[in-house]
């Protein structure tokens, strides 16, 4: 070989080195987590437990459906807790096309009745809990600029930590900051800040668990620091891949019921 | 204990499909509701009422049941009880049966029945009640077919059911105006069982990302009855000295559709009807025998959106008599504007809402304001006053009945 080719030989051995070792950005670790495999469809059972600061308790009971359907995943839930809106149902048609709202109604079974719901309340809280319907979806990477704030140890995890500014002005948050478990690409602990910068809300990841071949948070709990409020929400009963009928996730079904 | 005839009927019926039927197998929910209302002008009590209602249901595969027995107690009257609903589901792969009791609700409009025509309506405290009490069970067949994102649903209703009005002496009875104090014959008033007299409605629903639609269609009878009128004259003044009263349902078409679109993340809905053949009272009883035939349409626009936090939904409602002559009691066009603002606070366990009626064209409202509590889950209390403003038209006939109410409801 001559003396020309083991240089080159030795620059490219280099430069693979050094990519190998370098951080990944900020940008592909949060779209690892976005389309991290979750199963053609999904069905659970939604505990979500709310915790007052004076330890007061109130829970809500969900059954819940999710399917993919390629540029739109949908969604219908079942409201079995408390008493006063059993056999309410809620079903939400999300989008792949960035910017496109979601599609979103609700079964009054007091009004006996299908309405059309704005999509626009999603900085609501989901059921009084702690969590917005934006906290329940799964952001978009384009949503927000994202920065890589390095690595820190979290949940017995070597995670790295990204902070996500939202590309809108009036978006209820102000930033996000996630922990990112690599490999597994699970969010194991997150916080929200406000509008004004102050922390609000703090997610931590109880528990995970590999099923059905896929990595599925089963236990989390939001914290209101401003309110000291907390949910602990927790999925059981999980089924993966199981074939939901596309017709699940209907008018018919929603009023149906479980 | 005896079984009406009807109820031992059910209970077999019941029995032959879920023979494994056992109070413990069975989905039971409910509620228990106390209710008090006051009139503020004067103080009496309007409304003091317990309630049990309950949700019992069963399914097993493909059929399922469900019965919702209903209990009412209120001081000095016998107790009232009955089934809201009860009937028997059958599901095959793209087509639904509901054959029994069953309140069916049409249509995209909140609070204003313009398409919602199958199940008539209990009126007899006016439409303060809920709407789950207000809609009455029709005994029925009602055939789903399900293709795509579109319904197909043929309703048959045997037999008719009327509006249940209030009674002559109620606070909520109107006065209707004759020249003289009227006689009233009932004979021709009920509408006989019949195949020949039955209803049919059908109607075709579309849900889609874009938009959801409804069309639809009834051969129906006027749940409200028509006053038709006989005067007798005086001879030699030809003035009234007596009228007898016979009401009397007429069969009614109807044709009509609804949508509802969400743009921008504001809700937008639309409803309207043409209705065929209605008789509508006069001003004079000699027009006639008090009444005339006309056509007439029913429709709304309303948007639903979020401002600050607080839900928003106001729907203008119009309704136009066709061919419209002077001699009629009814306006030719009469406006109604609906408003609800509603919010949540404490983490959903505060609920704040206001909810107006407002008749454009006769200048009053109904001014329903609300708050409810829930100490624990599924235990609410609801306070609110039903105001009433005006001195003529929908609302403002009953000007002298403002009231306040409290309830609380256990639900379990």
């Amino acid at each position: 070989m001559h003396r020309s080719g083991v240089q080159v030989l030795l620059l490219l051995t280099l430069v693979a080195c050094s990519l190998a070792a370098a951080e990944p950005s900020a940008r592909d670790l949060v779209e690892k987590v976005y389309y991290r495999p979750d199963g053609d469809d999904m069905q659970s059972r939604l505990t979500m437990t709310l915790i007052d600061s004076r330890g007061g308790t109130r829970v809500r009971g969900i059954r819940q459906f999710r399917k993919d359907f390629g540029e739109v995943e949908k969604t219908i839930m079942f409201f079995e807790k408390p008493a006063d809106v059993r056999n309410t149902s809620f079903m939400n048609w999300s989008y792949a096309e960035v910017g496109r709202d979601d599609d979103q109604w609700i079964y009054l079974p007091a009004l006996k009745k299908v309405k059309r719901i704005s999509s626009d309340s999603k900085g609501d809280y989901f059921m009084g809990s702690d969590f917005t319907y934006d906290d329940l979806g799964e952001r978009h990477p384009d949503d927000d600029f994202h920065t890589l704030l390095g690595r820190e140890e979290a949940g017995g995890d070597s995670c790295f930590v990204v902070e996500s500014v939202p590309v809108e002005d009036d978006y209820f948050y102000s930033k996000t900051v996630s922990w990112i478990v690599p490999d597994k690409w699970i969010v194991v602990k997150k916080e929200f800040y406000d509008e004004d910068g102050d922390l609000l809300k703090t997610l931590s990841v109880d528990d995970y668990q590999l099923i059905d071949g896929y990595w599925i948070v089963t236990r989390t709990t939001m914290h209101n620091v401003q309110r000291d409020h907390t949910t602990i929400m927790s999925l059981e009963d999980v089924r993966l891949d199981q074939g939901i009928p596309d017709s699940q996730f209907s008018e018919r079904m929603m009023m149906r019921g479980l | 204990m005896e079984l009406q005839p009807g109820l031992r009927a059910a209970a077999i019926l019941l029995l032959a499909i879920f023979p494994e039927v056992a109070p413990g197998s069975l989905d039971v929910g409910g509620y228990v509701r106390q209710h008090t209302s006051l009139l503020t002008d004067g103080g009496e009590y309007a409304v003091v009422e317990n309630a049990v209602c309950l949700t019992i249901g069963k399914s097993r595969g493909d059929v399922a049941f469900r019965i919702d027995p209903y209990v009412y107690q209120r001081p000095d009257e016998e107790l009232d009880l009955g089934l809201r609903q009860a009937y028997v589901d059958v599901y095959w792969s793209s087509v639904d049966l509901r054959v029994g009791k069953q309140q069916i609700v049409w249509g995209k409009a909140d609070g204003v029945f313009i398409t919602d025509v199958v199940s008539p309506k209990d009126l007899r405290r006016f439409i303060l009640p809920d709407f789950d009490e207000i809609r009455i069970g029709v005994d029925a067949v009602k055939l789903d077919y399900y293709r795509g994102d579109g319904t197909l649903e043929i309703v048959w209703v045997p037999v008719f059911v009327p509006t249940l009005l209030p009674e002559e002496d109620s606070i909520w009875a109107r006065r209707e105006e004759f020249p003289v104090e009227p006689t009233f014959d009932r004979s021709s008033e009920r509408v006989e069982p019949s195949l020949e007299n039955s209803e049919v409605f059908a109607k075709w629903a579309l849900l889609s990302s874009a938009f959801d639609f409804e069309v639809m269609s009834g051969y129906a009878w006027d749940d409200d009855p028509t006053l038709h009128m006989q005067p007798e004259l005086d001879p030699d003044t030809h003035e009234v000295v007596s009228v007898v009263v016979r009401p009397k349902h007429h069969r009614l078409s109807i044709a009509g559709a609804s949508m509802s679109a969400d743009l921008w993340g504001t809700v937008v809905r639309g409803e309207g009807a043409y209705y065929w053949g209605k008789f509508f009272g006069t001003e004079n009883p000699l027009t006639g025998d008090g009444v005339l035939k006309r056509d007439y349409a029913h429709y709304l626009l309303g948007v639903d959106r979020t401002v600050f936090g607080v839900r928003f939904s106001v729907q203008f409602v119009q309704q136009v008599v066709l061919d419209y002559d002077d001699r009629l009691a009814v306006d030719e066009r009469s406006n109604v504007l609906t408003v609800l603002a509603g919010d949540d606070f404490l983490h959903d366990t505060l609920h704040l809402e206001l909810f107006s009626y407002i008749g454009v064209s006769d200048g009053d409202a109904l001014v329903r304001p609300k708050m409810s509590y829930d100490l624990v889950d599924g235990f609410e209390i609801l306070v609110g006053a039903d105001v009433f403003i005006g001195d003529q038209g929908m609302f403002g006939d009953f000007d002298e009945n403002d009231m306040v109410y409290a309830k609380v409801k256990y639900s379990f």
